[in-house]
C-alpha cells in the first residue's frame, strides 16, 4: 500500500501540487486506521491528507480519477505506472507548449540601457550629435535615455529636437489580442501580488517600528498602569498613525494598451483596502469610475463587462484631452488629500484637442504623477502621440513593457507614496541591517547645549 | 474504538448532517490527534461543526476568536501582575521577617531568589483559551475561529502548539498536554495561511452541500417544513447561488429561511411569499432585486 500511495503521491507532485513526505506519511496512517472501505471514501482520506489547499482540488481529483480509474479494472502493479508516464508525457507537452507561446511573445524591439552614462559623456555625445546628424541619432537616443532614467527630469528641449530617423516605425508590443484572464494566468498573477505584498508589508512594519521607537507618551503609560501601581509594566508609545497611500489610477481600456491596463486593474483591486486607498477609472473616449464595481465584482466578469463596451464604447477612439478635462470638471474637487495619480495609457490622442491646461491643473491636485505607457521611447515623435507633452507635466515617465515591469514599478511607486515622495529612505532602509544607535540618557542635560544642573541638595530639599 | 459512520450518526443526533469528507476528517482527526483546518465560503458550518461535535462528544469547547493583533498574552497565557503586585505588598512583612535573619545582604538576595519561583507560579498564570484547552482535566475541543484575521506572527506562534501539543512558558517550561484536545481551526480564505500551519492539519474544505443534503439538513432543523417544500426552497437557493450575488445565500440562510418560513406557515414558494422574506436570503440591497427577479422568473406559475 505504501508503494502505491508513493506512486499517486508522485503523481500529485508531477501535476504541481505540492506534498511534503510528512503529508504522505499521514495518508498511509490514516489509510491504516481506517481501512480501505468504499472508493469516496479513500478518496476523501487522501484529499484530507495530501491537499492542503483549495487551488490543489481540481488537480488533486483529476490525478486521481486517471490513477485509481474505475472503468479499466488494473491487472497488476504495472498499469499506473504505465498510466503514471502517459500523463508525465502529457503534462510535459503542455508545458512545451506554453513555452512555445512565451517564447513567441518575448520577440521584438529591446532596449539597451548603458548604465554608466556621465555628464561629461552626455557633452561628448551632444557634440557627436552635432556632428554626425541623423546617423549617429539612434544609438545617442538610447544612451541619453539611460540617463534620464537616473536623473529622472522631465524630457529636455534637445532631446525632442532629436528626431530617431533611422528606426523603423513598428508599433507598440503589448498590441495581444483581447481574451479575459485564464485560471492559470490568474493564479500566476495573483502569486506575483501576493508575493509582493509580503514583501512590502514586512518593510511597512519595519519602517514602522523604526519611527516609534523611543517616544514615551508618559499620561497614556500612567494611565495604562494605574492597576499595577503606577509601576510601569506596559508601556504606551507615541505612535504616528500613517495615512494608507492614496491613489488615482486612470486606464486606457482602447485595444493598444488593454493587456496592460487589465492587469494594472488586477493588480489596484488586490492593493485596494489593504495598503492603499485607490479610486479606478478607464476610459477611451469617455471617462467612467469602476472603484466600486471593482470591489463588488469579481475580476474576471469586471473585464468582461468592459471588454463588451458596456461601460466606456470601445468603438470610440481615445481622447486624452477630453478625459483629462472631464475628471477636472467632475473628479478634481472630490479628491481628498493629495492623491498620487498614475496614468496608464499611450498618449495617441487620435489628433483631439489635447488640453494640455486640464492636466496641469491635475498635477497641481496631486502629490505625484506617473505615466505609464507601453510604447518605446523611439515612437513617441511618431504620429498623434502626445506623450512630449504631457510627459513634461508628470513627475514621471516609465515604459512598461510586460508584467513584470508594471509590478515593479508600482512596488516601487509603493515606496515612494509610503515615504512622502521620497525613495531613498526606504532603499537605505531596506538594504542596511538595522543598527541601533545606544540612546545615552546621561546626554538628557547636555543635549540642548546647556550645561547639566549641579546636584544641589539643598534644593532637593524645598520639595 | 469508534469508526467513520458512528461519527456520521453521532453528529447526526447533534443535528448535523456530515458528509463523507467531513466524517472522515473528524474521525481522522480523534484518531490520528491532529488538527483540522477547515476552510469555505461563511455560512456553511465550520464553527457550527465544532460546537456540534463538543455536544455530542462531550467534549468542553474551548473557543478562541483570532482577530488581527492578536498574541500570546490574548491566546496562550498571561502572568497576572496585579496580583503579583498585591501578594508582595501584603507578604512584605513576612518577607522582613524572613529576611532578618540572613546576615548581609548577598544572602537576602540568595534566599529571595531561592523562593522566586513562588511568584512566578501557575498560581499567577492567567491560562488563556489554548493554555486551558492544554490542562483540562476532560479531553476538550480547541476551536481556533477564523485564523486569517490574525497575522503571521500569530500563526508562528500556533507552530508548537498544533504540533507538539505544548506550550513553553520562559519562567516555567515546557507544559505539555494533558490530555491532547480535539483542534479545529476554520478559516474564511481572505487570506493565505502559510504551508507550515496546513502541513502539521489535515485540511477539510467545505462548500456549499449537494441537494440532497441540504434538504436532509433543513429537515432535521425543521421537520414541520414538508418534504415539498424543503425541495423547492433547497433547488431555489442553488439557483440564487450561481447569480453571482455579492453575498451569496449560505447554508445559515437556508436554515434562517426555513425558520422563517415555518413561522409564517407557508406551503409553498410563490414570487410573492420570496418577496416578503428575500430579507433573510440576500443581504444587499443590489441582490434584493436580483433574488426578486429569479423568484418571478423560476417560481411564476
Amino acid at each position: 500500500m505504501e508503494r502505491i500511495i508513493t506512486r499517486f503521491v508522485t503523481a500529485l507532485r508531477e501535476r504541481g501540487v505540492r506534498v511534503s513526505p510528512g503529508e504522505s506519511l499521514d495518508a498511509v496512517n490514516a489509510l491504516a486506521l481506517c481501512g480501505v472501505g468504499g472508493r469516496e471514501s479513500v478518496k476523501a482520506l487522501l484529499r484530507l491528507t495530501l491537499v492542503k489547499n483549495v487551488n490543489d482540488i481540481p488537480a488533486f481529483e483529476e490525478v486521481f480519477d486517471r490513477f485509481f480509474a474505475p472503468a479499466q479494472p488494473l491487472p497488476s502493479g504495472a498499469a499506473p505506472a504505465d498510466l503514471l508516464a502517459a500523463m508525465i508525457h502529457i503534462v510535459e507537452g503542455e508545458q512545451l507548449k506554453t513555452d512555445a507561446v512565451r517564447g513567441h511573445k518575448e520577440e521584438g524591439p529591446t532596449l539597451l540601457v548603458d548604465e554608466e552614462v556621465t555628464a561629461d559623456e552626455l557633452k561628448d555625445l551632444m557634440a557627436l550629435e552635432e556632428t554626425e546628424g541623423e546617423t549617429a541619432g539612434v544609438e545617442i537616443m538610447v544612451k541619453l535615455d539611460g540617463f534620464r532614467e537616473k536623473k529622472q527630469s522631465p524630457p529636455s528641449d534637445f532631446y525632442m529636437k532629436s528626431p530617431p530617423t533611422t528606426v523603423a516605425f513598428h508599433q507598440g508590443v503589448t498590441k495581444s489580442a483581447v481574451a479575459p484572464f485564464t485560471p492559470e494566468e490568474l493564479s500566476d498573477i495573483q502569486e506575483v501580488v501576493s508575493r509582493m505584498l509580503v514583501r512590502i508589508r514586512k518593510d511597512v512594519r519595519r519602517m514602522k517600528e523604526m519611527e516609534n521607537r523611543g517616544k514615551l507618551h508618559v499620561i497614556r503609560t500612567i494611565q495604562k498602569n494605574y492597576r499595577h501601581g503606577m509601576v510601569p509594566f506596559l508601556l504606551s508609545l507615541r505612535r504616528k498613525r500613517k495615512e494608507k497611500p492614496r491613489l488615482v489610477v486612470l486606464c486606457d481600456v482602447s485595444y493598444s494598451v488593454s493587456h496592460a491596463s487589465r492587469f494594472m486593474l488586477l493588480l489596484l483591486h488586490t492593493l485596494q483596502n489593504r495598503l492603499m486607498h485607490v479610486r479606478s477609472f478607464i476610459f477611451n473616449r469617455e471617462l467612467a469610475e469602476i472603484t466600486a464595481m471593482l470591489r463588488n465584482m469579481p475580476v474576471n466578469c469586471l473585464l468582461e463587462t468592459i471588454d463588451r463596451g458596456e461601460i466606456v464604447n470601445l468603438d470610440d477612439n481615445s481622447d486624452y484631452g477630453n478625459v483629462f478635462l472631464t475628471f477636472k470638471k467632475k473628479h478634481l474637487e472630490n479628491m481628498r488629500g493629495k492623491p498620487a495619480v498614475i496614468i496608464l495609457g499611450d498618449a495617441r490622442n487620435n489628433y483631439n484637442e489635447a488640453n494640455e491646461w486640464a492636466l496641469e491643473e491635475i498635477r497641481e491636485k496631486a502629490g505625484y504623477m506617473l505615466w505609464l505607457t507601453p510604447e518605446e521611447r523611439e515612437s513617441w515623435q511618431r504620429g498623434d502621440c502626445l506623450m512630449d507633452l504631457y510627459g513634461a507635466y508628470c513627475d514621471r515617465v516609465e515604459v512598461v513593457r510586460d508584467v513584470d515591469e508594471l509590478s515593479r514599478m508600482v512596488e516601487d511607486l509603493f515606496y515612494t507614496l509610503y515615504d512622502h515622495h521620497d525613495t531613498r529612505i526606504w532603499k537605505q532602509a531596506r538594504h542596511r541591517p538595522k543598527t541601533e544607535e545606544p540612546y545615552d540618557y546621561r546626554t538628557y542635560y547636555t543635549r540642548g547645549k546647556t550645561a547639566a544642573p549641579a546636584f544641589d541638595p539643598d534644593v532637593r530639599r524645598q520639595w | 474504538m469508534i469508526t467513520e459512520q458512528e461519527v456520521t450518526n453521532v453528529l447526526r443526533t447533534g443535528g448535523y448532517i456530515a458528509d463523507e469528507a467531513i466524517a472522515t476528517a473528524v474521525f481522522l482527526a480523534i484518531r490520528m490527534e491532529k488538527p483540522i483546518l477547515i476552510e469555505g465560503p461563511p455560512g456553511v458550518g465550520k464553527t457550527g461543526l465544532a460546537q456540534t461535535l463538543s455536544q455530542v462528544m462531550e467534549f468542553p469547547l474551548v473557543r478562541l476568536q483570532c482577530y488581527e493583533g492578536i498574541d500570546e498574552g490574548k491566546a496562550l497565557y498571561d502572568w497576572e501582575y496585579g496580583k503579583q503586585l498585591l501578594y508582595t505588598q501584603l507578604l512584605r512583612t513576612q518577607l522582613d521577617t524572613y529576611l532578618a535573619a540572613s546576615a548581609n545582604l548577598r544572602e537576602a538576595v540568595e534566599r529571595l531568589t531561592a523562593e522566586e519561583s513562588l511568584f512566578f507560579s501557575e498560581n499567577f498564570l492567567v491560562q488563556r483559551p489554548i493554555l486551558r484547552s492544554f490542562l483540562s482535566e476532560k479531553r476538550s475541543l480547541l476551536l481556533i475561529d477564523e485564523i486569517d484575521r490574525s497575522g503571521d506572527e500569530f500563526e508562528a506562534l500556533l507552530l508548537e502548539c498544533l504540533s507538539d501539543f505544548q506550550v513553553s512558558i520562559p519562567e516555567l517550561g515546557v507544559i505539555p498536554a494533558r490530555i491532547k484536545p480535539l483542534v479545529i481551526l476554520t478559516s474564511n480564505g481572505t487570506r493565505m495561511i502559510s504551508d507550515a500551519l496546513r502541513r502539521r492539519c489535515l485540511f477539510l474544505y467545505i462548500g456549499y452541500p449537494e441537494f440532497d443534503r441540504e434538504v436532509a439538513i433543513v429537515r432535521t432543523r425543521f421537520p414541520e417544513i414538508c418534504e415539498a417544500l424543503a425541495r423547492q426552497m433547497v433547488d431555489f437557493l442553488r439557483k440564487a447561488r450561481e447569480l453571482n450575488l455579492r453575498k451569496p445565500p449560505s447554508v445559515s440562510e437556508t436554515l434562517d429561511w426555513a425558520q422563517v418560513l415555518s413561522i409564517l406557515h407557508a406551503t409553498q414558494l410563490t414570487p410573492q411569499v420570496v418577496a416578503n422574506t428575500v430579507g433573510t436570503i440576500a443581504k444587499h440591497q443590489a441582490d434584493l432585486e436580483q433574488v426578486n427577479d429569479l423568484a418571478r422568473r423560476v417560481l411564476a406559475v
